[in-house]
């Protein structure tokens, strides 16, 4: 029941996706500096060649959550990889976001598992109640991002939600309210 | 195996002829001359064999094969063996042919290119949901592969499965050469090759540099810049392979704008 | 957890010796007690469970020294891998009894070491209990249960036995045996022998001979052979590689060792996906603990054999799995499958040859070099050697991870080791092979799985998922379910993986919306047969399985949901109606949760849904305490059990 997440294939290819984008956000200029700090900072543990980029964009994303455009032009001029292959590697793979996410991500397992006991009913719950599409977005109040999983490897507590490393086995459409208002930061 | 280790030629049969064709070659590469025609859209002699298209599949079956047993392989991408045998145009190879170009039709129903073919296999109206858009693209890489061989990497893949496209993230890297334009086999890439001295593509404008006595285009500033540098870093001027590319695609009948980058001097057929 | 003291063993004699003396260590111990901390049981806190046991234990040496007695018998307590019983977690065992405790609590903790631990008296409350069709009835140990004494366990012999890690207890448990007598007994020769006539073929899902691959990168004449271990395990619902590398990450490298010395390959990778945090800590941890230990690196014990092992992490990316992918990705590139002309052997990560082989593969071949290749063709088929591990998920009773020889029926592994169907329902269908594999109806319950079995019914031994599926599962829903997997999985390189797979779900998508129309099935099957003989991989070659597969031998509810707009399992939202019945209480509660407000009623009267405001989510359902809520599909109930 998961919709596909493309209304054509394909994409207009006006430029549209481009990652320099030019919206600066208000922390301005020292949110670039520490963005640029931490990039520095992982490139100096690795071998600057090609064969370093997944695992360079890996740390990246797990210390700014997502990988700001800043960061990845730093990162191709470092690997010396062109600047099209590091957008090309960060668009290919899950693991990278190319977009800031909430405060916390709800991670829905879709794992098959999870499927036949019901983990689209709770994704299309979760897309309700936060008005997020899965992988894009957050939350109004600026909390939640969504995710679907392949698999967390819990197939036996299906289906299952996760917040941080807080597994919630057994989900049903009717506690995803709960579950949403204790995980609430703050 | 043994035999054929130290000749340098195999032979095998294409559609009953026998041919002789250098080791390590690939059936599409022997094709040319015979009389047989194997549609391709991805495939590049400049290029390394990419295998994206699969319209050029054929049917196979190496000796020692049961009779009634063939495989179906995409010409591109598989070597002449001594004593294989080749069928170009049977009735399996025309009905996955046929599959591919219905898949293609739906996902760029505006592509006139795709629609001829199309056509050719019996396909004149797709069976699948058409993807509304004018976009002719059919994510070969050919672009892709050719800005890498000029040395730029201007042009990338994006993303993955459907959602994959085709983008100049950094438009410092493109020189507007014009050559993913004009490789592109189906004419997806929309430029401007000559507007009063300007070149536009990718959402870039480029000055051009006439040839003061002969008054001819000679490129963009960054071209003639970056043709420079990698001539004296490597000793290219330009890529070979770029001419005679002309002939090959002619042959095909896909595109009549290709020529080589330096050729380029009119507008031959603008994309919007 | 200090081994060597710190210094390297420098020879195989002091690492033999250093086991023999931990050995006798461990005899003076009295009890282990075992908490699992797979992944199951972590997520139901075992963690807290550890914890509190540490307490308890120290808290009652403390006594007997405040008291001033000695401690006249030695408890050990530590963390193992998954013990496989997922569904009955956090599972605690105590050795060498072999006392399986299920479902434990922290606060059970204390009971567990005054009673069990001092006393030898079992906590009764925390025995696993037989289902009722056994005829009920308390389990004191392990081997008692079905799920447990149906098993045979190779790739998953350490994993739920020792502390991942720490080294130590996995010398005390017969690691690097193998290892020592491969590098001071056999030749390269011997060792690849020994392999290829095990019969050991790949686990990873293609199924081949892992010997004969190992001769054939013998035979490439290069200077450098790169060795692989392929933990990218992208199957949903697959948990058998997670499970060795977090709960044994010693024998996966031990396997890889014994590859590399067979190989001559001086540089290996362990590819790990990218949702397995743990098991990249486990195996670095081993890494660097060998490292230190002189078993990697230069000169390995002594011999002058080098190895380096490094771990990357995927980039979460199901085609990955796909060995071509797998080496692009490694190379810091977009994952997108190669030609097969070029093969791996000869020219593989950064063209250089490269011999790839899965988690359980390598996990296999210590025991092999062990026990000998005769020990583990005997187990098996004749054309399927050894044992295969399993993840048995879905509407199955016992879930779970499993390990059985090739060749028991999907009946003895469903029925008697997973304890059949929850609620007893009836069973409908079993998917193995994961997104690539196929749907096998009760019809072919009685087929003795192995890779070739399983191939020509149409299905596929993958690397392992065995999801279970009942009544209420819909077929067409299913085969949707993979393809849009697959679509978000596709490299999109060749036009009919990555169109085709669009289409198919387009197509699939609309027969479940009931806008399906006559013809569409042999649309999709003229689509799926090109996409299975012209795609450019095994992913795209095997994508339309699912489908074929469902289509095989669930025809008719294709059929019924084409041409009568009905979903028997209840589950196709546009094709079903939520409809409360005459037994409803009027507890109100499904009106407040309903989030179209669709439902009206009052306080302790019938409440009634508005069809055209529902939007089949499911929630009432949910959350109505009497069941009063039914499924209707084609105007008849669906929901309901059939079995009473």
């Amino acid at each position: 029941m998961t919709p596909s997440k493309k209304a054509g294939v394909g994409s207009p290819r006006s430029g549209a996706k481009t990652s320099k984008t030019k919206k600066k956000n208000g922390a301005g200029k020292n949110a670039s500096k520490v963005i640029l700090a931490a990039t520095d900072e992982i490139l100096a543990h690795y071998p600057l060649e090609e064969a370093s980029l997944i695992m360079v964009l890996q740390e990246l994303n797990d210390q700014l959550n997502w990988l700001p455009p800043k960061a990845l032009e730093r990162v191709a001029k470092k690997l010396n990889v062109p600047f099209g292959k590091v957008q090309g590697v960060a668009t290919f793979y899950r693991a990278f976001s190319l977009k800031p996410k909430g405060k916390k991500t709800v991670k829905v397992c879709t794992g098959t598992a999870c499927h036949v006991r019901g983990a689209s009913m709770l994704v299309d719950e979760l897309k309700r109640s936060l008005e997020v599409e899965p992988g894009e977005g957050i939350s109004e109040d600026g909390n939640f991002s969504l995710e679907t999983v392949n698999c967390v490897g819990a197939c036996a507590m299906a289906p299952v939600a996760m917040i941080g490393d807080h597994y919630y086995a057994s989900m049903t459409p009717g506690n995803i309210a709960k579950m949403l208002k204790k995980e609430k930061p703050e | 195996m043994s035999k054929t280790k130290t000749s340098k030629t195999v032979h095998l049969t294409i559609d009953g002829q026998n041919v002789e064709a250098p080791k390590g070659a690939m059936i599409l590469d022997v094709t040319p001359g015979l009389g047989v025609e194997i549609p391709s859209l991805c495939a590049h002699p400049g290029l390394e064999p990419f295998g994206a298209c699969r319209l050029c599949v054929v049917e196979i079956q190496k000796p020692g094969w049961d009779d009634w047993y063939k495989q179906l392989v995409t010409s591109c991408l598989f070597q002449v063996e001594e004593g294989l045998k080749v069928w170009t145009n049977s009735d399996e190879v025309r009905q996955n042919r046929k599959v591919v170009l219905d898949l293609l039709m739906a996902r760029v129903p505006a592509s006139d290119v795709i629609r001829d073919l199309g056509n050719q296999y019996g396909v004149t109206k797709t069976s699948y949901a058409e993807v509304d858009t004018e976009d002719t693209c059919i994510m070969c890489d050919i672009c892709v592969r050719a800005c890498h061989a000029i040395g730029r990497d201007a042009i990338a893949s994006m993303s993955r499965g459907p959602d994959k496209y085709v983008d100049v993230p950094d438009k410092d890297a493109c020189i507007g050469c014009l050559v993913c334009a004009n490789l592109c086999p189906t004419n997806a890439i929309p430029f401007t090759a000559n507007d009063n001295g300007k070149r536009r593509i990718w959402g870039k404008e480029f000055d051009l540099v006439t040839d003061e006595r002969s008054g001819e285009v000679l490129g963009t500033t960054e071209y003639i810049e970056h043709v420079r540098k990698r001539a004296e870093d490597k000793g290219l001027l330009c890529p070979e392979d770029m001419k005679h590319e002309s002939a090959r695609v002619k042959r095909y009948g896909y595109a009549q704008k290709l020529s080589h980058v330096a050729d380029v001097e009119e507008p031959i057929e603008e994309v919007k | 957890m200090t081994s060597s003291n710190g210094k390297p063993f420098g020879s195989v004699k002091n690492l033999l010796k250093r086991a023999e003396k931990i050995l006798k260590e461990r005899k003076k111990l009295k009890q282990e007690i075992r908490v699992c901390a797979g992944p199951g049981c972590i997520a139901l806190g075992a963690k807290d469970i550890h914890k509190e046991l540490c307490k308890q234990l120290d808290d009652h040496k403390k006594e007997l020294e405040a008291a001033g007695l000695e401690l006249n018998v030695t408890l050990s307590e530590k963390c193992t891998g998954c013990h496989g019983m997922c569904e009955a977690g956090p599972i605690v065992t105590i050795e060498p009894e072999g006392t399986f405790y299920t479902g434990v609590k922290p606060r059970d903790t204390k009971k567990i070491v005054e009673k069990t631990l001092l006393k030898d008296q079992l906590v009764d409350p925390l025995l696993y209990q037989l289902g009722h069709h056994r005829g009920g009835g308390k389990v004191k140990h392990y081997a008692d249960i079905p799920f447990y004494s149906l098993q045979l366990r190779v790739a998953l012999r350490k994993v739920g036995v020792v502390d991942p890690t720490n080294f130590d207890d996995f010398l005390a448990e017969g690691g690097f045996q193998a290892f020592a007598k491969a590098i001071a007994e056999m030749t390269p020769e011997d060792v690849i022998d020994q392999v290829e006539k095990s019969g050991l073929r790949g686990r990873g899902g293609a199924g081949f001979s892992t010997g004969r691959k190992w001769r054939s990168a013998l035979r490439v004449k290069e200077d450098r052979v790169w060795l692989i271990c392929n933990g990218d395990e992208g199957d949903p619902g697959a948990f058998m590689d997670r499970a060795i590398m977090e709960g044994d990450p010693y024998s996966v490298l031990e396997g890889m060792m014994i590859g590399a010395y067979a190989l001559g390959a001086t540089d290996a990778w362990i590819y790990v996906r990218h949702e397995y945090p743990l098991a990249v800590e486990h195996l670095q941890m081993a890494i660097d603990k060998l490292t230190n230990a002189g078993l990697l690196g230069e000169n390995i014990l002594g011999t002058g054999m080098t190895l380096n092992v490094r771990i990357s992490r995927g980039g979460g990316a199901f085609v990955c799995g796909e060995s071509s992918a797998l080496m692009r990705s490694l190379e810091g590139k977009v994952g997108e499958p190669r030609a097969k002309y070029v093969r791996s052997v000869e020219k593989g990560l950064h063209d250089e040859p490269t011999v790839l082989n899965n988690v359980e593969t390598f996990t296999c071949v210590p025991a092999i070099i062990d026990k000998g290749a005769e020990w583990f063709a005997s187990m098996g088929r004749e054309k399927s050697k050894g044992t295969k591990a399993f993840s048995l998920v879905g509407k199955v009773k016992h879930t779970g991870l499993i390990e059985v020889p090739m060749g028991r029926t999907l009946r003895e592994i469903i029925f008697d080791i997973g304890g059949g169907i929850i609620d007893d329902r009836p069973f409908k269908a079993v998917q193995t092979g994961g997104p690539s594999g196929g749907c096998l109806p009760a019809g072919k319950l009685n087929l003795q799985v192995d890779f070739d079995t399983l191939a020509d019914a149409g299905a596929m031994m993958g690397s392992g998922g065995m999801i279970v599926m009942d009544d209420h599962t819909c077929m067409v829903d299913v085969a949707k379910y993979f393809i849009n997997f697959l679509i978000g999985e596709s490299c999109g390189k060749c036009v009919p993986c990555r169109e085709g797979l669009y289409q198919l779900y387009d197509l699939l998508n609309k027969i479940t919306n009931g806008e399906g129309k006559p013809g569409d099935l042999e649309t999709i099957e003229t689509l799926c047969h090109t996409m299975e003989v012209a795609s450019l991989c095994a992913l795209g070659k095997s994508a339309p399985y699912p489908v074929t597969s469902t289509i095989k031998y669930f025809r008719e509810e294709y059929e019924e949901h084409i041409n009568d707009g009905v979903c028997r399992a209840g589950v196709c939202p546009k094709l079903i109606v939520y409809h409360i019945n005459d037994d409803c209480n009027g507890c109100e509660v499904c009106r407040k949760h309903c989030p179209t407000n669709a439902i009206t009623g009052e306080k302790k009267k019938l409440h009634v849904i508005d069809p055209d405001l529902c939007i089949s989510c499911g929630i009432c359902k949910s959350v109505c305490k009497f069941d009063t809520i039914d499924i209707m599909s084609g105007g008849k109930i669906v929901s309901r059990d059939v079995v009473a």
